[in-house]
């Protein structure tokens, strides 16, 4: 038998008995600064289950990450092809989803595994429905209690602390009141990335800087946080605003055409305050009724650019006319928050995303069950299946899930 | 494979047991199961419930303990530990980390435990837990205090409640969350719907420079003081006794650490908020005359008291929804020691659950691993 016969049944006994015989790894190309890539241990451990890893041309050169790194994790299951024979694999495994357009490559039959968001994305489920494509949304892959396994809500919350804390370091020096009093951080919604804000927050949104500060006696954060009841309270929002340092939206709004702080009440922020906009909601003017952000006036950012002085251009350019944007402050933004940390990133997904990747590869899409092992019952409710038919609860994921992604992607 | 279900022998309010259908679901899996005579009835629950698909029998206790697996989520006296076959995995919560003298006893005589809180995925995250359970219980209980010792609760012109965290962790997240909901949803509906104004939650860690400071300005307006640190030193306070006094006289002390009193240490062991009695599911409440405060070890003063919720088991006062979530976490793990043949069929490279459970086996586990 020659060495090319000999490794073509090798491989094939190592498929025999899979449901997916081929795995595409695609580049993510939405902005120049989203550098994220499955990192190569991710990448081999899929290739030890018996597939072929198919990895976009340059897969990971984002991280400098040579393709060498990744074929010596199976040389003989990992190969560089072009975008579209990486579309085209039986199961597509990729972050953010791909552009409208790009779904014409995908083949009828094909699983496409990703941040589908389906409840806030009605064009992409109509678009996967027409061309047959089976997919399955990370974002909607939960356990029996609805909690979802493939997050990443610390990063959001800690990277945009960090970020707005790094910016308060600039417009108040040395992070102290000259009142002498502690930080005050505001934060809006006590959801889940709510919570975890809060507790970046006081924590100086990095623990190497709190270890810092706290040795020079820094005063520390108090760090508010409000629900619906106490912002819609003008007289309130006026008292907690004028003596804040930082902002923060974490809100998950069930009226998305309604803000939750008016654009005139930024007025009574002090001048040095930063906002932190970790809900990341769209401006969508022409739905009915149009879609406004929960902090009005300001922003939206993404990994490119995620820090915007009060004169920087995306106020004038990137906001719809109509939304008032005269009150302004330093804000922090952005669109994909655990993207500012790649590799951190990355790895974090792929612990997540392995068991779910091996379930996909071994039973098959089709083949999954609600009656099945754990997860095999969590990945089934990320089905776009699923979704359809009713099986995932569409009540409790278009009210949580507000207009944005939470930044989670 | 055998297992075990005893009771556990608590305090007359630990009314918790594993639910029927949990029973079922092992049965299901092949497994014997052998319950304690009176198992489920603390909750209401029958032998015929249990017993209706025949795979679950009632035992003494002592029969209980000598299966191939004893699942028991407080942990056990010794004594029953000592019933157990050195084959057999006793699966509790165990804490391990805090508990040195425990792990000592349980290696010296060989036996092996699963340890329930030290399950976790590859990410740290635990696979067991309730800690949502923690900060909702927690808080409603305290509002219900609140509801009933604030004469303004309810009237629409008040100001907005003021509930302080110290913590934020975890448990210090849930806190605050249902903080902001009034401890209940259905209570945060009714007084949003009566036009009455909500809730501010301010958070602190609980080391920041010159927190008696801080806190001197925040007590005097807090309705609520929740204690959900960990800290690193269980001898710091962080508000003294004598601070409480500044808080309103109607105001509600909330322990979700449950850090014990140890005044046999050099320096003592004592609760974040100095004088707070520990509570159990018997005696949760403890307004200022309560024994409770009394029973404080001497060495902490209790001067200053404000009525105080503490409870060693929060979500045990939910008890069918804190089994119902245990039992679903649990069964998984059940079900692959099962597979595995039991817990030397279980591989610390294997699958993502294997992982977790071989992080949380007293064999595999080293004190700061």
């Amino acid at each position: 038998m020659s060495a090319a016969a000999g490794g073509a049944a090798a491989k094939g006994n190592r498929a025999a008995g899979l449901a997916v015989r081929t795995v595409g790894f695609p580049r993510m190309h939405k902005e120049a600064g989203e550098r994220r890539v499955f990192l190569p241990e991710f990448v081999g451990a899929v290739a030890r289950s018996g597939v072929d890893v198919l990895l976009e041309d340059g897969y990971g050169e984002e991280l400098s990450l040579p393709a060498r790194n990744y074929r010596e994790r199976d040389p003989g299951q990992i190969r560089f092809v072009d975008r579209q024979a990486v579309l085209q694999a039986q199961l597509v495994v990729v972050l953010r989803a791909p552009e409208r357009d790009e779904f014409e490559l995908l083949n009828q039959g094909t699983c496409l595994l990703s941040m589908l968001h389906f409840p806030t994305r009605s064009w992409r489920v109509a678009e996967l429905v027409r061309r047959g494509v089976s997919a399955v949304a990370m974002d909607q892959i939960t356990n029996d209690d609805g909690v979802r396994l493939v997050e990443n809500l610390a990063a959001v919350a800690w990277n945009g602390a960090e970020t707005a804390f790094d910016l308060l370091e600039r417009t108040l020096p040395g992070l102290r009141r000259p009142d002498g009093e502690p930080l005050s951080v505001l934060v809006l919604g006590s959801g889940a990335i709510g919570r975890r804000a809060v507790d970046a927050a006081v924590k100086f949104g990095n623990l190497d800087r709190r270890m810092l500060l706290m040795a020079e006696r820094h005063p520390g954060v108090t760090c508010t946080s409000l629900g619906r009841a106490v912002t819609s309270n003008e007289p309130a929002m006026h008292r907690l605003l004028s003596q804040c340092d930082i902002l923060v939206d974490a809100t998950q709004r069930t009226d998305a055409s309604q803000p939750v702080v008016l654009n005139s009440w930024l007025a009574w922020l002090p001048s040095h305050a930063v906002i932190a906009d970790l809900s990341v909601d769209p401006y969508l003017p022409d739905d009915d009724p149009p879609v406004v952000r929960a902090v009005e006036g300001i922003p939206r950012g993404n990994l490119d650019h995620f820090v915007f002085e009060p004169n920087d251009p995306a106020w004038s350019n990137s906001i719809p006319p109509g939304i008032p944007t005269e009150n302004r402050r330093h804000v922090v933004s952005c669109y994909s928050w655990p993207g500012i940390y790649p590799e951190k990133c990355m790895r974090h997904y792929g612990r997540q995303l392995l068991p779910i990747v091996k379930t996909l590869v071994t039973v098959g899409h089709d083949s999954l069950s609600p009656e099945g092992d754990l997860v095999q019952r969590a990945t089934y409710r990320g089905t776009l299946r699923a979704y359809l038919d009713g099986s995932t609860p569409r009540e409790r994921m278009s009210r949580t899930a507000s207009t944005g992604t939470g930044g989670d992607e | 494979m055998t297992i075990g279900l005893p009771r556990m022998h608590r305090e007359a309010g630990e009314r918790r047991d594993f639910l029927p259908a949990f029973v079922s679901r092992l049965g299901k899996l092949g497994l014997t199961v052998v319950l304690e005579e009176g198992y489920g009835s603390g909750m209401g629950f029958t032998a015929e419930e249990y017993g209706r698909n025949g795979n679950a029998r009632f035992a003494r206790v002592d029969e209980c303990y000598r299966q191939d697996l004893v699942l028991v989520l407080r942990y056990p006296d010794e004594e029953y530990v000592r019933l157990m076959s050195r084959d057999s995995c006793l699966i509790t919560m165990a804490h391990f980390p805090t508990r040195p003298g425990r792990v000592a006893s349980l290696r010296a005589g060989g036996q092996e435990v699963l340890s329930l809180d030290g399950v976790v995925d590859d990410t740290g995250r635990r696979v067991v837990e309730n800690l949502r359970a923690v900060g909702w219980s927690g808080l409603e209980v305290a509002f219900d205090v609140l509801e009933t010792s604030y004469a303004r609760f309810a009237h629409a012109d008040r100001d907005p409640v003021r509930v302080t965290v110290l913590g934020a962790g975890a448990v210090g997240g849930h806190a605050v969350h249902a903080a902001i909901n009034y401890g209940r949803v259905e209570r945060r509906r009714r007084l949003a719907g009566a036009g009455v104004a909500g809730v501010i939650v301010s958070v602190l860690d609980y080391d920041v420079t010159g927190i008696a400071r801080i806190l001197e300005s925040l007590l005097a307006q807090t309705d609520i003081l929740v204690d959900a640190t960990r800290r690193a030193e269980q001898s710091r306070v962080v508000v003294p006794n004598a601070s409480v006094g500044l808080l309103p006289g109607h105001a509600v002390l909330v322990d979700l650490s449950v850090d014990p009193y140890d005044c046999n240490l050099d320096p003592p062991a004592v609760k974040a908020i100095e004088g707070m009695p520990q509570g159990n599911l018997d005696r949760y409440v403890m307004p200022p005359s309560d024994p409770a405060w009394d029973e404080v070890p001497a060495c902490v003063p209790t001067r200053e008291r404000r009525t105080a919720v503490s409870c060693y088991s929060w979500p045990g006062i939910h008890p069918r929804d804190c089994m119902e979530v245990y039992g679903k976490q649990v069964l998984t793990l059940i079900r692959v020691l099962s597979e595995a043949g039991g817990v030397q069929g279980v591989k610390a490279d294997g699958t993502f659950f294997h992982r977790a459970i071989s992080r949380a086996l007293l064999s595999r586990w080293r004190a700061g691993s």
